[in-house]
Order: structure tokens, then C-alpha cells, then sequence
């Protein structure tokens, strides 16, 4: 049997996320999958949610894929399903804090004070640093790819943005609440997630779980925001598990 | 899905029946229960949806605890959680089994915990599986399955007490209910009923001494004594053991093992290699592979 595409969407909110995500971020775990799939990692630029949303639906061809999406792309994932379940096999989101309710919660401090001049290198790598477990993965390659994302598309931040992610979020609510939630759908979190806890990740899965059968939660042990990076081959064996086992329903 | 032709082999003196099929990494699979119970009996049965598509690439053993499915009770009326674990080790070892991944369901994942703490040299990674037998907290398998409505032996009673593990009642097929009934038919499960059940030695033996070494086995997880990859993977929808037992374990083994995940299968009871055997199935494939 074919495997199905698995298509990318990286996370960083434009203008606001101090360091520049975008294809580059997935890293060595892009090829880990490629050995089974073909593979696809979009680069969304959209300054609001729907953009990219539909950034992200222009750029999928006919066949069904499946969606892995991390943290704003985790939402997009998942927003594009529920638009168009038909064209999608199954949606990974994450350390999805974009899409994870937070209640009244309190500000999260991890990058209240990225060091100037924001998105340099330094600044960058700061960021990275502060929202993983260990910096291990933050090497010259990351470094590079995004001063060169910060020159080739310099961070435009929008009014419109936040408005944008809670009306996404809260048609997200709605459709697991009502129809429930219409394709396989999972979320992934580290352990030490700096940016968002357990709870949050739990939470996320438990509103996809109330009407949809194939639904999933998976820690990562040890991994902060960005687990594909810092612990790609445990990410690669939960996620592929997840498409190999839908598939086979 | 039927399992394979079952094999036997002795075991320090109890003859032992075991189910394998496949080649390649040895994986072996430890169903939950006890003996001596007359409304529900686990057996080598329970992995059926497991054995035979984890064998396309591995080596897959399912194992009949003492006093459980067709392998003879224990000796000397010692009906203890130890008996299980020094039976399953000394199965490992007469099979001469290189370091194996055990998979261990509810109390079966007590036993592969316990047999790893006290012999390294058996596993090479361990999956816990729904077990409240070794999560702290408390267990409502009690409040859950306590009194069932329906006379002990009877395909009804098996058919309630497993319906009210499951998300889906429907998963509890009649082969599944009748797998079950032919282990409660033989004259030895008989025999390990009027131990547990009649000579009390459930609440008078194994109950206490299981407690008493459960105390033990926590502090030494506690103390990261387990030192191989783990995973645990729970079903949402448990009542007997709830999601936040699954977590609390998990954190406790986490703590002292980097290659430690958690998993959670939504729409499952106490079953979820049963109710979502697929997806189930991947995951343990892909952990497996991995460590």
C-alpha cells in the first residue's frame, strides 16, 4: 500500500513568536518520516489565522494527507480538518498551546524579555533555548535558517491576529462540543513544556475525544515546546504509529 | 482471530502452557487477572487481537500465568502475586528468551514491573498497560464490578463484568465470553476458585501480601530502580483504573527514565489493545522497534 503524504505546518506566531519558525524548524525529523512517506512542510506567512488556513488549503493537492501541526500550526491543522475533513486523514497537533484552551489562566512569562535587537541571532536562539527542555538541538543550522527566515521575511505583526485565534479557537470548541470532532485527531506534548502544561495538552485532547472515536494523547519525556527537535525519534515513532494504525481501520 | 496452537513446557515443576508465533524481537505479552475468580477469567486469549499481527514482525509469546488459563496451579496453595512473578521469570528463563519486551495489562503490568525490578537481565523494555495493580491511588475495580447481577459461571456474568470494563459493550463478542467460560470450566480453575473463593485465601493471602509488597514496589520505581524504556498507555474511558492513576504512574517512572512516554487511547475502557487493537498494535511496533 501507498502512504499517505504527511504535510508540515510550523508554528510562530508572525511578528509576535521572538524567533522566526518556518519549514526549518521540524529539523532531522522531516527526514525520519520521508523514509516512509513522501513529505511535505508548507511555509505559512498569513497574518491571521484564516490566512492561513487557507494559505494551507491552497497548497494541499487532491489527495488526502495527514496534518502534523505544531503549536499556531497545531490550530491551522486542525481548522483546515474541520473545514475539509474529506481531504484529510488524520491531524497531530503539536505542543498546540495556540489551539489548547487556557481559561482565565495566567500570563506565561518564558519570553516576556527577549534580549535586543529582537530576532538577531542571539535573540533567536535566546527564545529557543528558554521554550525547550535542553538546548541540545539549537544548532548552527536552526541559527542560520532563521536569521535567514527574520531577513527574507521580517516579522509583521498584525491587530488582527488575536482576534483571528480566539474566533478559530472557538469554532474548534464548537465543532468538538456539537458534530464533534470529524477526522482522527491527536495531540502531542512534552513533558516540560515551558509554554504550556500537561493539563493544557490533556485538556486539548479530552475536547477532541468527546465525539471523536480515534482520538489521542501522547507525552514526550524530557521535551519542552518543540519535542520533533529535541527528541525526533520518539516523535517520529508516536506520530507514524498514529498514521499507520488509522490507516489500517 | 484465532490464537496459534498452544505449546507447554515445564516450569520449575508446573506445566506451563504457552502461545507463540513469529520471529525476530521477542515480545511478550502478560494478561491481567487472577486466579480463583468464578466471574471472569483471563487467559492467553485476551491478546488475540495482538499476537498474530504483532508476529509479522516480531517474535510474540503470550504466556498462561500460574493458576490462569490451562498452566497448572501453584504449588503448595501459594496463591500470591510472588508465585505469578518467580512463575513468569522462570518461564523466561526456561524458554532461554534473550532480554525481552514485556507488555504487561492491569495486574500483568504489576508482574512485568515487579519481574524487571527484580531481574534486569529478563527485560529490555516494559509496557504497562491500564494497570491499577501498580498505580498508586486508588482502585475501583471494587465499586465497578463488585456483586454482579448474574449467578457466578455464567456467560452472563462474564459478558457483564466485561462490558463494564469497555467503552463499547459490543466489543465483548460471544467468542470472547466463550474463551472465557471454557477456562472456568476446567476441573484445576475449579480447584483455584475453591482456594480464593471458599478457603478465603483471596482476602486471607493474596490480597494482604500483595499490598504488602506493592508498598515495596512503588519505593523502588520511586527510587528509579526500573532502568529500562517504558511506556504506559491507558484507555480514557477505565472506570476500574481512571486516567489520573495512568498518570501519576507514569510521572513516577519518567522521572528517572529519559525514554519514558504516555500514551492515552480515547473511546477505551480497560481494554484498549481490545477495543482499538490497530492503532494499539502500532504503537507497541514502533516502541518496540525503537528501544
Amino acid at each position: 500500500m501507498l502512504n499517505e503524504p504527511v504535510v508540515f505546518l510550523h508554528g510562530g506566531v508572525p511578528g509576535v513568536t521572538p524567533y522566526c519558525s518556518g519549514p526549518h524548524i521540524w529539523g532531522r525529523c522531516l527526514e525520519l518520516f520521508a523514509a516512509e512517506r513522501k513529505v511535505v512542510a508548507l511555509d505559512l506567512h498569513g497574518l491571521t489565522v484564516d490566512a492561513q488556513v487557507q494559505e494551507a488549503r491552497t497548497a494541499l493537492k487532491e489527495d488526502a494527507v495527514h496534518l502534523v501541526g505544531h503549536d499556531l500550526g497545531g490550530l491551522v491543522a486542525l481548522a483546515l480538518a474541520a473545514e475539509a475533513p474529506q481531504r484529510v486523514r488524520s491531524v497531530s497537533a503539536v505542543a498546540s498551546v495556540a489551539a489548547a484552551p487556557t481559561g482565565d489562566g495566567v500570563v506565561n512569562l518564558t519570553l516576556a524579555h527577549p534580549p535586543p535587537p529582537l530576532w538577531s541571532r542571539r535573540s533567536q536562539a535566546w527564545a529557543l533555548e528558554r521554550v525547550s527542555y535542553s538546548h541540545q538541538h539549537i544548532d548552527g543550522a536552526l541559527l542560520d535558517a532563521c536569521e535567514r527566515a527574520a531577513r527574507n521575511n521580517p516579522p509583521v505583526r498584525s491587530e488582527e491576529f488575536q482576534p483571528s485565534l480566539m474566533a478559530a479557537k472557538a469554532r474548534l470548541y464548537e465543532t468538538c462540543r456539537e458534530r464533534g470532532y470529524p477526522v482522527p485527531a491527536q495531540v502531542v506534548w512534552g513533558t516540560d513544556d515551558p509554554l504550556g502544561s500537561f493539563d493544557q495538552g490533556l485538556w486539548l485532547f479530552r475536547l477532541i475525544a468527546q465525539k471523536q472515536r480515534a482520538a489521542q494523547f501522547h507525552a514526550v519525556n524530557r521535551a519542552g515546546a518543540l519535542p520533533f527537535r529535541e527528541e525526533p525519534e520518539t516523535f517520529h515513532q508516536i506520530v507514524s504509529a498514529f498514521l499507520e494504525g488509522v490507516s489500517e481501520r | 482471530m484465532p490464537l496459534p496452537e498452544g505449546r507447554w513446557i515445564d516450569v520449575e515443576g508446573l506445566r506451563t502452557r504457552y502461545y507463540e508465533a513469529g520471529s525476530g524481537e521477542p515480545i511478550v505479552l502478560v494478561y491481567g487477572g487472577n486466579f480463583g475468580t468464578s466471574d471472569s477469567a483471563s487467559s492467553a486469549y485476551t491478546w488475540n487481537l495482538n499476537l498474530r499481527p504483532l508476529a509479522e514482525r516480531f517474535r510474540v509469546i503470550v504466556p498462561d500465568k500460574v493458576g490462569q488459563g490451562h498452566t497448572d496451579n501453584p504449588k503448595n496453595d501459594d496463591y500470591t502475586m510472588r508465585a505469578v512473578v518467580r512463575h513468569l521469570a522462570g518461564f523466561l528463563r526456561a524458554m532461554e528468551l534473550p532480554p525481552v519486551h514485556l507488555v504487561g495489562h492491569s495486574r500483568g503490568g504489576y508482574a512485568c514491573a515487579r519481574l524487571t525490578l527484580e531481574h534486569h537481565d529478563l527485560a529490555r523494555s516494559v509496557t504497562l498497560v491500564n494497570s491499577g495493580t501498580l498505580s498508586p491511588g486508588v482502585g475501583t475495580n471494587e465499586v465497578v464490578l463488585s456483586r454482579p447481577p448474574y449467578p457466578k459461571y455464567t456467560a452472563e456474568c462474564v459478558r457483564w463484568v466485561y462490558q463494564s470494563y469497555s467503552f463499547d459493550p459490543r466489543v465483548v463478542t460471544d467468542e470472547w465470553v466463550n474463551a472465557v467460560l471454557e477456562i472456568l470450566a476446567l476441573p484445576k480453575y475449579r480447584e483455584s476458585v475453591r482456594k480464593i473463593e471458599q478457603e478465603k485465601l483471596g482476602v486471607k493471602l493474596f490480597l494482604p501480601e500483595l499490598a504488602r509488597e506493592k508498598r515495596e514496589t512503588l519505593q523502588w520505581l520511586n527510587e528509579g530502580r526500573l532502568q529500562r524504556p517504558s511506556q504506559v498507555i491507558w484507555g480514557f474511558d477505565d472506570r476500574t483504573a481512571t486516567l489520573e492513576r495512568g498518570i501519576e504512574l507514569f510521572r513516577m517512572i519518567a522521572q528517572h527514565e529519559r525514554r519514558s512516554q504516555f500514551h492515552v487511547i480515547n473511546h477505551s475502557g480497560h481494554f484498549p489493545f481490545r477495543e482499538h487493537s490497530a492503532r494499539f498494535n502500532a504503537l507497541l511496533a514502533r516502541f518496540v522497534s525503537q528501544c
